[in-house]
């Protein structure tokens, strides 16, 4: 489903990617891991161009992505959830999702707002849409975020860290959505520091450490039995917090 | 449907026999004169008219050549310039023979010979020519202007009006006036005198342009034949009756009936107030325009590297706006820009004060765009919407609560600053009330009534940025 090939990727001087290549498959669960610093955001926001590599190629479903031409018809396939929701200010819960959808023209309004309505009702924030996101908790926005993700009807989901900025008691609600989703089949790539979430959720994980993957492996292979040194190091510091 | 069509066609050949004639009859049956008409006895402001000396002469030399007179008020400064680039026919404004004029426009002989006296309070030290030292006071770019810089050392306070000059002197701020002899009679108060020998004898002649030889020959006819029946000296003599207004004034109730009453004085203000609002609300309509277009033009540069060309346009646009005097804009407009065009003062006025205020709205509006967290932009891109879209629909909306403050102030400022038209003699605000001033010598209430007024207007705009940003207030933290 996505083939990505030795992306490189610097900021000023600074090389954040030094080279990554992934293959992604329909259904995969994706986890990538990895000290702050290490490239993980950067690799998530490359895929869909929000930071354009360098270098290398991505390729989804067949077609390169390019900036210049194919970019908007491949970010409609591909959502994004990021860690600070980044829900519109300006405007109603409704407004913020179906805006996307009606803008693009894959629904009509009516038609938008049907469905944005059955999303509300599943994650029971259908009280809410009238509401402006400054009126909402942390847990409530990101899952609105998800769900205004959803319905663009991606084939692939991307998280960026999506509860590293929650109140511990509002991490589940969030985590719990996203394993609805992932057992409605749909396919995900998961920046996280939750590793007991990646751990229990994620069929492959990623370990990464300054722009480059240093193992990569089952959930299983990567936290019971790492290989590299740095990936011990990395684990065992984790696991003393 | 044929009956429209013919009709059609008669209203377009009305509309363009109507255009063609009304500029033909512009380029023949009109002579304008410019002048600054604050300038008793020789031009000055008589019951919303421009009356003097200056300009009887000018209407028998307009008569002579079958032209009707149209008559230009605009700073002194600007006279020479106005005649030069044609912008008007004749100047008149009192104006003496020098060699550096005389490079640039043509004088006609002289119709008036005037004395440069100096004016001092009765008990001075100073009491001839010789002990003149210290501080004088003089009317910027006057023949006693340019006399004292050249030939004497001493300080000059260079005035907008004589009268500020004669002001000066009650003040104590100088040690004397230097001024022609005729306002000067008028001007002085009991407790001044003039000096009985002359600081320089001079004499006044009217210019034109020196290719426009034979409106020269005509004005020198005219002057000759006026000077020679004794014409000219007595309508000095009427002009010096009428427009003798010096009378010490002495209740406040006088004052103001003088400043605003008399003479149908307000219609002045009347009729500044509403160009300063034109100037305005055109140059913020311009402004609102062309910066935003500017703006546009830099935050798609910066978010997506096109518009390379146009973007460094825009970058230099906005760096000489902000970086040279808008008085000086607006007379490059209107000398330089316009200069062989007949084109409306105020609509000049527009235009300048539009183009100066759209490089400072760009600025503000590219910094209420790039105050909008990224993170907003991002989403936007992420859920697969173009660089329109998320400008349209998330941007704007959000950048607009933070650009309408700094908007507001920068309309507050355009405002004050369309006082600088009355340079190429747009009469606003300002210049209504110099009018009125160099009529009464009172400066004190046209000047607090237009401060009033320019007041009222800033206010109201404050009040009313005020009451849409409340509106914008969407969320409500």
């Amino acid at each position: 489903m996505l083939e990505i090939k030795n992306i490189k990727k610097s900021f000023s001087k600074k090389r954040v990617l030094k080279g990554i290549s992934l293959t992604v498959e329909k259904g995969d669960i994706i986890g990538i891991i990895g000290p702050s610093g290490c490239g993980k955001s950067t690799l998530l926001r490359a895929i869909n161009y929000l930071a354009p590599p360098d270098d290398g190629s991505i390729v989804f479903e067949g077609n390169k992505i390019e900036a210049k031409s194919n970019l908007i018809s491949i970010r409609r396939k591909i959502g994004m959830v990021f860690q600070q929701f980044n829900l519109f200010e300006n405007m109603t819960i409704l407004e913020n999702i179906i805006l996307s959808p009606v803008e693009t023209g894959i629904m009509t309004k009516n038609e938008a707002i049907k469905e944005a309505k059955q999303f509300l009702k599943k994650i029971d924030l259908i009280d809410k849409k009238d509401f402006y996101p400054s009126q909402l908790s942390g847990g409530q926005k990101q899952r609105i975020a998800i769900i205004r993700s959803l319905m663009m009807k991606p084939e692939l989901m991307l998280f960026d860290e999506p509860t590293s900025a929650l109140d511990p008691e509002m991490i589940g609600e969030v985590t719990n959505l996203m394993r609805e989703i992932a057992n409605e089949g749909m396919t995900m790539i998961v920046v996280s520091h939750e590793m007991n979430f990646i751990k229990n959720f994620c069929t492959k994980v990623i370990f990464m450490e300054g722009g480059k993957i240093l193992e990569e492996g089952t959930s299983n292979e990567i936290f019971n039995s790492p290989k590299c040194e740095a990936l011990k190091n990395f684990l065992s510091k984790v696991e003393n917090i | 449907m044929r009956r429209y069509r013919n009709f059609l066609r008669l209203c377009c050949f009305l509309i363009i026999t109507v255009l063609i004639t009304g500029c033909m009859r512009k380029e023949q049956e009109e002579l304008t004169l410019v002048t600054e008409a604050g300038f008793a006895p020789y031009e000055y402001y008589s019951n919303g008219e421009i009356v003097g000396v200056d300009i009887e002469i000018a209407q028998k030399i307009a008569k002579n050549l079958g032209k009707k007179l149209v008559i230009k008020d605009v700073a002194f400064d600007s006279i020479i310039n106005e005649v030069k680039t044609k912008k008007s026919d004749i100047g008149a404004a009192g104006i003496s023979y020098t060699e550096e004029r005389a490079r640039e426009v043509a004088f006609t002989d002289n119709y008036s010979v005037s004395k440069q006296v100096i004016i001092v309070n009765k008990n001075s030290y100073i009491t001839s020519k010789e002990n003149l030292v210290g501080k004088v006071a003089v009317q910027l770019g006057t023949t006693a202007d340019s006399y004292l810089t050249k030939n004497t050392n001493v300080t000059l306070i260079r005035e907008k009006k004589f009268l500020a000059a004669i002001q000066d002197l009650k003040d104590g701020k100088v040690n004397a006036v230097v001024m022609d002899e005729l306002p000067a009679k008028k001007l002085i108060t009991s407790d001044m005198k003039i000096l009985s020998e002359p600081l320089v004898t001079d004499s006044y002649g009217m210019v034109v342009a020196k290719e426009n030889t034979e409106l020269l020959e005509s004005c020198n006819k005219v002057i000759k034949q006026m000077k020679e029946s004794g014409e000219i000296d007595k309508i000095l003599l009427k002009h010096m009756g009428q427009s003798d207004e010096i009378e010490e004034k002495t209740s406040v109730f006088d004052r103001f009936y003088q400043s605003v009453i008399y003479d149908n004085r307000y219609q002045y203000i009347l009729e500044g107030l509403k160009n300063t609002l034109i100037i305005a609300v055109g140059a913020v309509i311009l402004g609102i325009l062309l910066g935003t277009l500017l703006a546009f033009i830099r935050h798609y540069h910066d978010e997506t590297g096109y518009l390379k060309v146009l973007n460094a346009i825009s970058k230099a646009y906005i760096h000489i706006i902000r970086g040279t005097p808008s008085i000086l804009q607006l007379m490059i407009i209107y000398y330089v820009i316009f200069k062989n065009v007949s084109i409306s003062i105020v609509l000049v006025g527009i235009l300048a004060f539009g183009i100066n205020s759209a490089a400072y709205v760009a600025e503000i509006i590219r910094a209420g765009l790039n105050s909008v967290d990224k993170g907003q932009v991002e989403a936007g891109y992420a859920l697969s919407l173009n660089y329109r879209q998320v400008m349209m629909k998330i941007v704007f909306p959000q950048a607009i609560r933070n650009i309408l403050p700094a908007l507001g102030n920068e309309f507050i400022t355009l405002v004050k600053e369309t006082s600088v038209g009355a340079y190429i003699g747009i009469v606003e605000l300002t210049k209504a009330s110099d009018i009125i001033a160099s009529r009464t010598y009172d400066y004190f209430f046209p000047l607090i009534l237009i401060a009033v007024i320019y007041f009222a207007i800033t206010f109201s705009l404050s009040k009313l940025i005020s009451i849409m940003e409340k509106r914008l207030n969407y969320v409500r933290n």
